[in-house]
């Protein structure tokens, strides 16, 4: 397509919240475009398509101190599980979206009973949770290792399958008129004086009306000359996948103590990942796999569901999560009228498609969002108070 | 003596014994049965499952049950009395494993085993430069994934097979082997490099455990795998590489099927279709893609000075065919397969006409297998004239990446001949990097290693020159025609997708899953690559293939944890 010169809204980053946000605004008949880079995999392309909504209790260990901010989102990542159903209803076609519940496992009577005293918590949170022993999990996850001792369930968890999702999304978003622009790395962005905002990329000028920021790990990059500090990191991933076999996994598993998401796609193949390192290698800073990462992740996969071990690898990956401070930073950039963010926090594809939502109302100046989104404005981070 | 035999069931259940000759593999025992349905496939597209096709463990689609363990490649794995073969049906049940799970070891993974050299290939190139290093006196490592040593070009009968060498080529590389083994390098068979993280890190699963290894340098001796031919029916059990034929033949005495047609490009074609015929198949054509040598004198005068024994050995191939009577027609591609009302494969050909066989044979020409090299950060770059991507090399055969070499086919086809010089050229290079002191000996080896070397490779520019044909890359696939042999993705649905936006490699390979499957994208990664190029003008270079990542081939997750930790 030939690059337009002007559009309403511009979206920088065709991740699941830049292609979601865009959704939303071309239903209520904005004019969007969104441009992507598309040379640095974004955790969209690479993501383990896990829904996580219960609590890390191994953040939970490491952090105290973060817990009441855990707690204060935790309706935020039901909602999102919740829009993930509602999503693929109004797509019309399958991601293999699979609300089957997750279960975090434990393998000692300790690190059991710490899950007991945060399921008590997060069922007073409206979650819905419970604890398993082993019989039970004999009975509904014969796949778990003898080393499991218990879990919690969490029944609001579940999986699909990204590579649909993404390209559901996707063709979604051309279908209600929006644009998208791939392969096309905004290199600069500046307050237009005749109003609105110019960005500029290998394609040329671009004029918009308002501006969506929502470039993962390249949004602290493009907000920095302005003088605001996001600090967007970019945190190279490990991601597994095996060959296809008869269904075994039904549900999400975790660990109460370790790095470890698998999962089965509906074709059979087992994805683990968990949040094992990567690293940035070369002058490409391509996202590369790491032989520790890789037989970690594999050892621990293969010690909670045994039948695992004689299942071949087929592919590793690596691609780039983004972090800033487990929250998500949303909404209108003080003192910046029309410039907004839109970056999730922590289990980031959960969140997609309700910060997309968000995002959308935010700009569209909607009053009645499901959520007060005051809390995650980026007006929290250094340099806002002197733009405000 | 009785013969051994081993019980296969079909796909309606039945069973049936099976005899074989010790040492054959699985594939070798059931194509002399008559068996060439090993598996379902998971949308069963031509109505047909799989069977045998590269012959050589990369394609992957001869996957069939062993004693309950589903997903075993026939090909590579040898038949054993009394084992229990099924039809697969797809996608196969994972057994529990016998014995202990693994446990998760929080303590940093061991200290890589170092080595002065380490060979990726027991080829010629591979044993060559092995026997060259340790002549050098560096200590030596060879890893080679074939119980047998020797490669392609060199295949020896399989291990255990009661049988003598075929003829000369089969005994040289006898000879070579034993030079190998003999010269004191450390030399791991059945054995796989399935994890290429860093030059400093290569982890090798020998059979019992992984280790990791430190070179102080590589070379890499990988080898070449056969050139996909796209076409209607090109996935039909029955449809194999010549290669797969080949090693049918020589490592185990076991004709593809009685009636044969071979269609491609390139000498080994005709070299097979003689073996095939003398060991008593009916070669019912060669179906060669290039024009009659007599259209082009220029470049038959040009083989045979540049090598006058090589283009004898051709020329007699030639005679042999034409005293057998068999049709040898030039300009003439493989346009489809299908299976006849007779249960036999139907072949058709440019020009029209058709021909009924047992078994089809596909040899198309080669592609390099760069994945290792790739992995590690050599850069590479499309040859054009040859069609596939090389690394960049220097005169004593490194790549872009120091300590890095790559040598034989690996590195753009070249023959075994020349492979053999390149090892040596190699070897000498990182014994002078290592800083140790080469015999002079050896630097004269090396000296005339080069001269012959240049020599090879005028004979290859000839050779290719001679058999120069245009390539077929995607056009003669239809809509239903399967391109992705893994994932079951056909040409029409790559062109939906191509269609949606003009997506880049990556993005075709996520939307449409073509290049995620089990062979890792070997066989539609370039071609998908070249069409992009010609669709979309996007480069061919360094990052024009999928993303080089581990493993370098499907391995059990079992295999991969059981680290040794011995230092
Ligand atoms: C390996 C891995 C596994 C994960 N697994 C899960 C999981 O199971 N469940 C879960 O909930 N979350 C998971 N995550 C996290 C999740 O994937 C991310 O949080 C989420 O996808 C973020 O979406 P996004 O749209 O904000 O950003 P991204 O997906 O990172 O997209 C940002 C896009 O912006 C583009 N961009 C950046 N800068 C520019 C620029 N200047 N101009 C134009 N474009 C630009 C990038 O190219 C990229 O395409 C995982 C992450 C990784 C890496
Ligand atoms: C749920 C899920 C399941 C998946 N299952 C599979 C699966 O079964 N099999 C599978 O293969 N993948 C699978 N994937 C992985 C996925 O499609 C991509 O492989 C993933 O996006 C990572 O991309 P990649 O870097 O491996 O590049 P690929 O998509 O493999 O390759 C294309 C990219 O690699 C770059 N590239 C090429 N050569 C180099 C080089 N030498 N150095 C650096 N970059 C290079 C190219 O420029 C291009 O951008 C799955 C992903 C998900 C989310
Ligand atoms: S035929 Fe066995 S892997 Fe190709």
């Amino acid at each position: 397509m030939t690059p337009p010169r002007e559009v309403a809204v511009a979206i920088v980053g065709g991740g699941i919240v830049g292609l979601c946000t865009a959704l939303e605004l071309a239903r209520a008949g904005t004019e969007v475009l969104v441009l992507d880079d598309a040379a640095r995999l974004g955790g969209t392309t690479a993501n383990a398509g896990s829904l996580h909504v219960q609590m890390q209790s191994r953040f939970i260990r490491m952090y105290p101190e973060q817990v009441p901010g855990l707690e204060r989102s935790l309706p935020l990542y039901t909602a999102a599980a919740r829009r993930w159903t509602e999503l693929e209803r109004e797509l019309g076609t399958s991601i293999e979206l699979k609300p089957s519940g997750g279960l975090m496992v434990a393998e000692t009577t300790e690190s059991y009973e710490f899950l007991a005293r945060k399921c008590e918590r997060e069922k007073r949170l409206g979650l819905r949770v419970e604890m398993l022993g082993r019989a039970e999990l004999a009975r509904i996850a014969p796949y778990l290792g003898e080393a499991v001792v218990g879990a919690e369930f969490c029944a609001e968890e579940g999986k699909l399958n990204p590579l649909l999702a993404n390209q559901a999304v996707r063709r979604a978003v051309l279908a209600e008129g929006g644009a998208i622009l791939p392969e096309t790395r905004v290199e600069h962005l500046a307050p237009d004086p005749r109003g609105g905002w110019v960005l500029r990329s290998a394609s040329g000028e671009l004029r918009a009306g308002r501006v969506v920021l929502a470039a993962g790990a390249g949004t602290g990059g493009l907000l920095a000359p302005l003088g605001l500090r996001v600090p967007t990191v970019a945190e190279p991933l490990h991601m597994n996948v095996t060959e296809a076999t008869a269904p075994l996994i039904s549900h999400l598993v975790q660990h109460a103590e370790r790095m470890i998401t698998l999962k089965q796609l509906a074709a059979g193949q087992v994805v683990v990942g968990g949040g094992w390192p990567a690293r940035l290698h070369g002058e490409r800073q391509h996202p590369t796999v790491e032989a520790s990462s890789l037989i970690g992740n594999l050892r621990l996969a293969s010690h909670i569901v045994p039948r695992l071990a004689r299942l071949r690898l087929i592919r590793s990956w690596a691609g780039v999560n983004t972090t800033v401070d487990g929250q998500c930073v949303l909404g209108e950039v003080p003192g910046r009228p029309g410039l907004f963010t839109a970056v999730p926090g922590d289990a980031g594809y959960t969140l997609g498609p309700l910060v997309g939502r968000l995002a959308a109302g935010a700009v569209l100046g909607r009053r009645d969002l499901d959520f007060d989104i005051r809390p995650f404005s980026p007006g929290r981070f250094a340099g806002a108070a002197a733009l405000a | 003596m009785t013969q051994p035999s081993l019980s296969w069931q079909d796909a309606a259940g039945d069973s049936r014994e099976i005899g074989f000759r010790p040492g054959q593999s699985i594939a070798a025992a059931l194509t002399a049965a008559g068996v060439r349905e090993l598996r379902a496939t998971r949308r069963g597209l031509d109505g047909e499952g799989r069977g045998l096709h590269c012959g050589m463990g990369v394609c992957q689609d001869c996957l069939v049950e062993v004693d309950g363990e589903p997903n075993t490649r026939a090909c590579v794995t040898k038949a054993r009395l009394g084992m229990r073969l099924r039809h697969q049906d797809f996608p196969g049940v994972a057994r529990l494993l016998d014995g202990p799970v693994p446990v998760p070891d929080d303590s940093p993974l061991p200290a890589p085993q170092v080595v002065d050299l380490l060979v990726l290939g027991g080829g010629a190139a591979g044993l060559s430069a092995a026997i060259a290093a340790r002549r050098c006196g560096l200590d030596v490592l060879v890893v080679e994934e074939r119980g047998a040593l020797g490669g392609q070009y060199y295949k020896q009968p399989a291990p255990g097979l009661d049988a003598s060498a075929l003829d000369a080529q089969q005994a040289e590389g006898g000879a070579l082997a034993a030079a190998a083994e003999a010269s004191g390098a450390r030399i791991l068979r059945g054995a796989e490099l399935w994890g290429a993280f860093d030059l400093d890190r290569l982890a090798i699963f020998d059979g019992t455990r992984t280790r990791l290894v430190a070179p102080r340098a590589v070379i890499v001796a990988a080898g070449a795998y056969e050139r996909p031919h796209v076409v209607p029916g090109w996935t039909l059990p029955g449809v194999m590489t010549t290669g797969a034929a080949q090693t049918l033949w020589r490592s185990h005495r076991v004709l593809p099927g009685r009636r044969v047609l071979v269609a491609g490009n390139g000498p080994l074609n005709m070299q097979v279709a003689c073996e095939l015929a003398e060991g008593g198949a009916q070669v019912v054509a060669v179906a060669e893609a290039a024009p009659h040598p007599a259209r082009r004198p220029l470049a038959a005068v040009a083989l045979a000075a540049a090598d006058p024994v090589l283009a004898a050995k051709g020329v007699r191939y030639l005679a042999a065919l034409a005293r057998r009577r068999v049709p040898l027609l030039h300009d003439t591609v493989l346009r489809a397969v299908a299976r006849a009302p007779s249960g036999a494969l139907q072949a058709t050909l440019t020009g029209g006409a058709a021909f009924e066989a047992d078994a089809v044979l596909l040899g198309y020409g080669f592609l390099p297998s760069h994945e290792t090299l790739r992995a590690l950060g050599a850069e590479c770059a499309f040859d054009a004239a040859r069609a596939q991507f090389v690394p960049l090399r220097d005169d004593d055969a490194m790549t872009t990446v120091p300590g890095l070499f790559a040598v034989g086919d690996c590195a753009g086809l070249g023959g075994a001949p020349a492979a053999r010089e390149e090892g040596v050229i190699a070897a000498v290079a990182v014994a002078l990097r290592l800083d140790r002191e080469v015999p002079v000996a050896m630097l004269e080896a090396r000296t005339a290693a080069r001269l012959r070397l240049a020599r090879h490779r005028r004979f290859q520019d000839a050779l290719w020159a001679l058999f120069a044909a245009p390539r077929a890359g995607l056009s003669l696939a239809e809509a239903t025609t399967v391109v992705c042999r893994c994932e079951e993705v056909t040409k029409g649905e790559i062109d939906a997708a191509l269609a949606d936006g003009a997506p880049a490699l990556g993005e075709v390979k996520r939307r449409t899953r073509c290049g995620m499957g089990r062979c890792q994208g070997r066989y539609c990664g370039q071609l998908l690559a070249e069409h992009l190029a010609a669709t979309q003008g996007r480069p061919l270079d360094n990052l024009a293939l999928f993303a080089p990542r581990a493993p370098v081939k499907p391995i059990a997750i079992a295999d991969i944890v059981a680290l040794d930790r011995a230092p």
